[in-house]
């Protein structure tokens, strides 16, 4: 360890003379990197505001429970409070005779002449109950048996499909993270492969000396971290410049896309990007300099 | 400082370099190996170093056994060795001070005290005005004295030189020779192949093991 320290300053000379001696393929690599991480940051980017949306359309999950007419208001204020305590529920609240045309008169737009021809209002009071959608099925089951629930429409098509797209962009999301770690972690290897291949006739003279495989790998591991961290600053200025683009001109045109706000995806890149960077360097690093061994 | 006993040693290719060899090589003692090109001596300097592991027998060195010891020993071990390579094994680009210190570096000195010895090691080779010089701007005897320094800075308790009066005239050759004994005391062994023999025929106190044929034959003078 002590050995380690008082190298510190070799190491790092040891470093740039790695990075010089091969110097454009290195500024090759740090773009293809920085490349790689704008993409892995893109990707993050898009699935943020995709479970953005996710959440969203969670959230307005809802089923529509319709009760006897034949309850008392106090009944009623019975049933509410029975549904409440049920587990998956968020929220309801009563949709009155009124509120219930109203809002059909909306849906129906023009259309809502056809509603004229009823002398009395044709629709009922219902319960509106926001639930969890992961726990759609038995909150409908255990709806469908409180007493005093005559019907559930429960619109179960579309939130099983909004389930499963929320399903499939995450899954979609992780793999394309794992697919751009992966790609960068294979470059980097590759690229301290390459840096030890140069130098493979230095390294067998320090192993024939006796040195450790850790004061031989640790320039490398130095090298393939300060590429990668460069290309991640690199991909963080590019994403930066992207994201304020894209509000400027997205926000505007699709105002239905509950963006989240600027400044924290902003924030999560300028922190999260350099960090994965480091990480992805070091281990790719440590993968490439398996090739060393420890074969004499 | 070296035991073998019944020591072998057959390459992959089954070429049989090494047979039946009996060594007992004590601390501070100058060894010569001497033999023909061919006859096994840098084979032997091999199994010293841990790069060949004896085929059969057995062989200890500081009293660490070479063969069935892990990568990581066979190094620890080699940190007591100072080498001088036939073919030198230096750093091209680096300067003859870089060169000598990059073999201290990992020994547990501060970086202070590593250049301290690293220009003692020079100076005493006659180098310490090249001591900035890039070893490709050498000539072949003053990289060879580079080569010397880098394996004596490191203090080892063996050194273990390669041919190192291959390529010299007569008087360099001398000189290199009487370099290397200089660095022999009670705690350095030092052990020289040669297949020069004219060069070591006047040497009164050193053991000669003469190898050929892969078979060793020890010589006490002194």
């Amino acid at each position: 360890m002590r050995s380690f320290l008082f190298n510190m300053g070799y190491f790092i000379k040891e470093s740039g003379r790695i990075i010089r001696l091969n110097l454009l393929s290195n500024i090759f690599s740090v773009i293809g990197t920085g490349l790689i991480l704008l993409l892995l940051g893109i990707i993050v980017t898009g699935t943020s505001v995709g479970n953005r949306l996710v959440v969203m359309l969670n959230e307005e999950a809802e089923v529509n429970a319709y009760f006897s007419k034949e309850l008392t208001s106090e009944e009623v204020e019975q049933l509410i409070e029975k549904i409440t305590n049920l587990d998956g529920v968020r929220a309801l609240r009563i949709v009155d005779e009124d509120e219930a045309k109203a809002s059909m008169q909306e849906i129906l737009g023009e259309e809502a002449k056809i509603l004229e021809l009823f002398d009395d209002n044709p629709f009922e009071a219902f319960i509106e109950i926001r639930i969890d959608i992961e726990v759609m099925n038995s909150v409908i089951e255990e709806l469908r048996g409180v007493d005093g629930i005559e019907y559930v429409r429960d619109n179960q098509e579309i939130l099983e499909k909004i389930k499963d797209i929320t399903y499939a962009l995450e899954i979609l999301g992780y793999l394309m993270i794992a697919a751009v770690g992966i790609t960068t972690v294979i470059i980097l290897s590759h690229m301290i492969r390459q840096g030890i291949y140069n130098n493979k006739e230095q390294i067998n003279t320090l192993k024939l000396l006796g040195s450790p495989g850790i004061f031989i790998g640790f320039p490398y591991i130095l090298t393939g971290v300060f590429l990668t961290l460069l290309g991640g600053i690199i991909a963080v200025i590019a994403m930066v410049l992207l994201i304020n683009g894209a509000y400027n001109s997205l926000g505007a045109t699709i105002p239905f896309i509950p963006l989240p706000p600027k400044d924290e995806l902003i924030t999560n890149m300028v922190l999260w990007l350099p960090v994965l960077s480091l990480i992805l360097g070091f281990f790719g690093s440590l993968f490439g300099l398996s090739s060393i061994g420890e074969k004499s | 400082m070296i035991i073998a006993n019944n020591l072998s040693l057959v390459y992959p290719d089954k070429t049989q370099a090494l047979i039946d060899v009996d060594l007992n090589i004590k601390a501070g003692e100058l060894v010569y190996i001497t033999g023909p090109s061919g006859s096994g001596k840098t084979s032997l300097l091999k199994l010293f170093m841990g790069i060949e592991y004896p085929s059969t027998g057995s062989l200890s060195v500081m009293g660490k056994p070479i063969k069935n010891n892990s990568k990581g020993n066979i190094r620890k071990i080699r940190r007591n060795i100072g080498p001088v390579f036939q073919e030198f094994k230096l750093i091209k680009g680096r300067t003859s001070l870089e060169n000598v210190m990059i073999g201290m570096r990992f020994l547990g000195l501060t970086p202070k005290c590593i250049k301290k010895e690293a220009n003692e090691a020079l100076e005493k080779v006659g180098l310490g005005h090249k001591k900035l010089s890039k070893v490709e701007h050498l000539s072949w005897g003053e990289t060879q004295r580079v080569a010397i320094a880098r394996a004596v800075a490191r203090k080892p308790s063996l050194i273990l030189a390669d041919e190192p009066t291959g390529n010299l005239d007569y008087d360099n050759a001398i000189n290199i020779l009487g370099l290397l004994k200089s660095f022999r005391n009670e705690n350095t062994t030092v052990i020289i192949t040669t297949h020069a023999t004219h060069l070591i025929m006047e040497e009164q106190n050193a053991t000669f093991i003469s190898v050929d044929g892969g078979r060793i034959r020890i010589e006490r003078k002194g």
